[in-house]
């Protein structure tokens, strides 16, 4: 824990560092710690649990076979946003070349939450700004799905929770139809 | 299955407990690569690894600054450097205090680790400066003052060791202080403040 960030006034002046800033610090802090830009705060990641990873992994499988060539789907790759740079489990964005530049915006992003899903639900704002078309939290262990859409004016219009039995039609990616059962039957 | 309109909230993300404990922490290099002014053209510190940027002074904070800047210089000879609002450099930290009194050596390769007497103005909030008593004790700081501008008092910390200071006493109108950080030097605690 650091401490002085436990005293409210000490929150309200940390210095916010800007994308260009953060492409200096090279990929790993200073403890070996790889690492997020999330409204101008540099945070770590956390390490994923066994249940995180095989339901993101399992995810990007399910939508691999959905999906045409038409899109690429990133497994915790980089967006570049104004003020931020997420690395999410998923971000489905068109096909093209990204090795100049991260996607600035995607049509689906997909979180897993597993032990907490406050910074994933405050994250709405970041993705709903860059114009995501689609945005999942897929809690794991209720096993639903948070489904926010029709991002405009830096939020999202419309939340929807998806239970197993239920099927979520994508309306970023026409066509794509996921049965929610079908992100947490692993085999 | 329920659908329901969305409130737009805009959430400060260090107010997530949990993204507090992942703040990553700069390196003393990594700060000095970030350049004198932020984004923002604010003034920044660093302290414990995290940026924070300086506070607008108010005109008490300033006034007491300068009035122990200049009741400083005129107690002590050339042997000492006064620095206002000057970094020091220390392991994780680089704190730019309202005054820090160090031997007078020559700084241009590298600011001071330590000082013998570093004082703090503190008017709307004492929190960060108390906090600050550990930098501090672990820098060596052998006296640290913070002066309290509403309160016309000063709460000096001595005898650091371990981390900690392990004296503190408060001095009000009327008390002159005895540093043990620069020895022989003494202040009244009212040529501080201004007269009411």
């Amino acid at each position: 824990m650091i401490e002085i960030l436990e005293i409210p006034e000490v929150r309200a002046r940390v210095s916010k560092l800007s994308v260009k800033e953060y492409h200096q610090l090279g990929e790993f802090n200073e403890n070996g710690r790889r690492t997020e830009l999330i409204r101008g705060i540099v945070i770590e990641k956390t390490s994923k649990s066994p249940l995180h990873y095989s339901i993101a992994m399992h995810l990007q499988e399910q939508l691999q076979v959905r999906l045409k060539g038409d899109w690429k789907i990133r497994f915790e790759g980089p967006l570049t946003f104004a003020d931020s740079e997420p690395e999410p489990d998923i971000a489905v964005v068109p096909a093209g070349n990204y090795t100049h530049g991260h996607p600035k915006s995607a049509a689906l992003i997909v979180e897993v939450a597993v032990s907490s899903v406050s910074l994933d639900r405050a994250n709405c704002g970041l993705y709903a700004e860059a114009g995501v078309g689609e945005y999942w939290i897929v809690l794991a262990k209720q096993q639903m799905v948070e489904v926010y859409t029709g991002s405009s004016e830096g939020s999202f219009a419309e939340k929807q929770t998806y239970a197993c039995g239920e099927t979520i039609l994508c309306a970023s990616l026409p066509g794509l139809a996921l049965p929610v059962s079908s992100i947490f039957e692993i085999t | 299955m329920g659908s329901q309109p969305l409130k737009s909230a805009m959430v400060e993300i260090l107010e997530i407990p949990e993204v507090r404990a992942r703040v990553s922490k700069l390196s003393l290099e990594e700060y000095h690569q970030l350049g004198e002014f932020n984004e923002n053209g604010r003034r920044t510190e660093l302290i414990r690894g995290i940026v924070i940027e300086k506070m607008s002074k108010s005109p008490l904070h300033s006034s007491i600054s300068t009035r122990l800047q200049k009741a400083f210089a005129a107690l002590l000879g050339a042997n000492w450097d006064v620095r206002k609002d000057e970094p020091l450099t220390l392991v994780d930290s680089e704190p730019e205090p309202d005054i820090a009194i160090v031997p007078a050596l020559d700084y241009s390769a590298a600011h001071p680790s330590t000082a013998p007497l570093v004082v703090e103005v503190a008017v709307t909030s004492v929190l960060l400066d108390r906090a600050n008593c550990e930098l501090y004790a672990e820098a060596g700081v052998e006296e640290y003052w913070i002066v309290i501008g509403g309160k016309r008092a000063v709460e000096v910390y001595r005898k650091p060791s371990s981390g900690k200071y392990s004296e503190k006493q408060i001095y009000q109108i009327g008390e002159t202080i005895t540093s043990i950080g620069i020895p022989g030097m003494a202040l009244p605690v009212a040529s501080i403040f201004a007269a009411p």
